[in-house]
């Protein structure tokens, strides 16, 4: 039998943990909700940007800008990587690392040169490890990536694609389609492809009002609404990543919180024995030892 | 959507015709609230939008956007974006949209000066550089009639 002091000893140590991992369950909850009012923040205004381009498209006009088609001979990829400054959530960073090197290393097939850009320190000393140069590394964003941070390096994007430094643009990150689901995905932002994800939205634009008008030019507005839904884009990936993130942590916390509950039972069963054991140990020895002056 | 005291863009207290207006930006929506008239930069000069606009969709500039509201007059710097009139809602979508008294003049100084001195030897370098010298540019004029 166990000695009863080290099960004790051992039980709180747990007990300890187990308030740890719960605080930090309860953050993580905290943060989720206010990373998640953020994102559909950002998802109003993506979808006033799709009426805006459905009006267009209803003109008639012809959709056609450089960012939205794809160059003849490209040669330089770049992938940036979403991953997050701190561990303690689960599967998170290994999924998004995962698909990161296997595109990377596709991407690297495909074309010369192939650089790749890491925000979140989990990732930058994951790529240091297997010795991969990383042309730039971010470890600013935290749970609120600011707009103007993001909208900073959609920029240099935006100008390496126009003065052709890079082709090709993509992007590896955690896309939230729900609290239970939280999938590592890779998205090409650079050729831009299309400016509305699903068709269906084009026919939801405003119609019957009659004719608008379109001050400069239709064209005009085009010419600004594609670098315009490039950059919410890529903000939405930083916004996505990190709802992700407070999620992923939040459920590992959890299950980490459930563990401590469990061990903690079996540790007091094991330890209660113990204690009873010992109990009836010294008494049995009381007993004797009485037994034995009698005699 | 719209404010209580609106109905069918018409005040009610006062039976004047009110537009509604939304300043939204990536991260929040900035401001939302009733309005008589309001000027915006647009890429190639200002426009004003009083009530009863036929419906519109705008490239905004960079520059000076004022939103009048009874006696109270909103500022804000606008940096690019569009402006969308229909009925009686104007949206106004940008990237950026900071209260003039936000504004810090040395912080803009530095950045024309940084803007300036960006390379223009080709012409997408130079559609880069006119673009942050123009933001830079607005930032100064809503600074400077604040002052």
């Amino acid at each position: 039998m166990a000695n009863a002091r080290a099960l004790d000893k051992r039980r709180k140590s747990i007990k300890n943990i187990r308030k740890i991992t719960r605080t930090m369950e309860l953050i993580a909850t905290a943060r989720f909700k206010q990373a998640m009012d953020r994102a559909s923040a950002a998802t109003a205004y993506t979808n006033r940007v799709t009426g805006l381009v459905a009006n267009l498209a209803n003109t008639g006009m012809q959709l056609s800008h450089p960012l939205l088609e794809s160059r003849d001979n490209p040669r330089t990829s770049l992938q940036l990587v979403l991953t997050s400054n701190r561990g303690l959530c689960g599967g998170y960073n290994g999924n998004v690392l995962r698909m990161a090197s296997d595109n990377q290393q596709q991407l690297s097939d495909e074309y010369p040169t192939s650089l790749l850009e890491v925000s979140g320190k989990r990732g930058v000393t994951y790529f240091e490890n297997r010795q991969t140069a990383l042309a730039e590394a971010f470890l600013q964003f935290e749970d609120k990536p600011k707009y103007e941070e993001v909208e900073r390096i959609a920029d240099r994007y935006l100008d390496a694609y126009a003065t052709g430094i890079i082709d090709r643009l993509d992007v590896c990150y955690t896309k939230f389609s729900s609290i239970a689901r939280q999938e590592a995905t890779v998205e090409t932002l650079l050729p831009l492809g299309t400016l509305v994800d699903d068709p269906s939205d084009l026919a939801t634009g405003s119609e019957g009002q009659g004719e608008i008008e379109f001050l400069p030019s239709a064209e005009s507005i085009l010419q600004e609404v594609v670098p315009m839904s490039f950059k919410v884009k890529l903000f939405k990936c930083f916004l996505d990543a990190a709802v992700s993130e407070q999620v992923a942590r939040m459920v590992a916390m959890k299950s980490a919180t459930e563990n401590a509950d469990e061990l903690i039972r079996e540790l007091s069963m094991t330890y209660n024995r113990a204690r009873q054991g010992q109990i009836t140990g010294e008494l049995l020895e009381v007993m004797g030892g009485v037994e034995a002056l009698k005699n | 959507m719209a404010a209580n005291h609106l109905e069918e863009g018409v005040d009610v207290t006062s039976g004047a015709r009110v537009l509604e207006c939304v300043v939204v930006t990536p991260e929040e929506t900035t401001l939302q609230t009733p309005a008589q008239f309001i000027a915006l930069p647009l890429f190639d000069g200002e426009i004003g939008i009083a009530p009863g606009r036929a419906p519109m969709i705008g490239r905004l500039g960079f520059g000076e956007m004022r939103i009048r509201e009874g006696n109270h007059v909103y500022r804000y710097y606008v940096d690019g974006g569009f402006v969308e009139v229909s009925g009686n809602l104007v949206s106004i979508l940008t990237q950026r949209a900071i209260a003039a008294e936000h504004l810090d003049q040395a912080e803009i100084e530095t950045a024309l000066a940084a803007a300036q001195k960006k390379p223009a030897n080709t012409p997408e370098l130079l559609a880069i550089r006119e673009r942050a010298v123009a933001q830079a540019r607005g930032q100064q004029w809503v600074t400077r009639s604040l002052g």
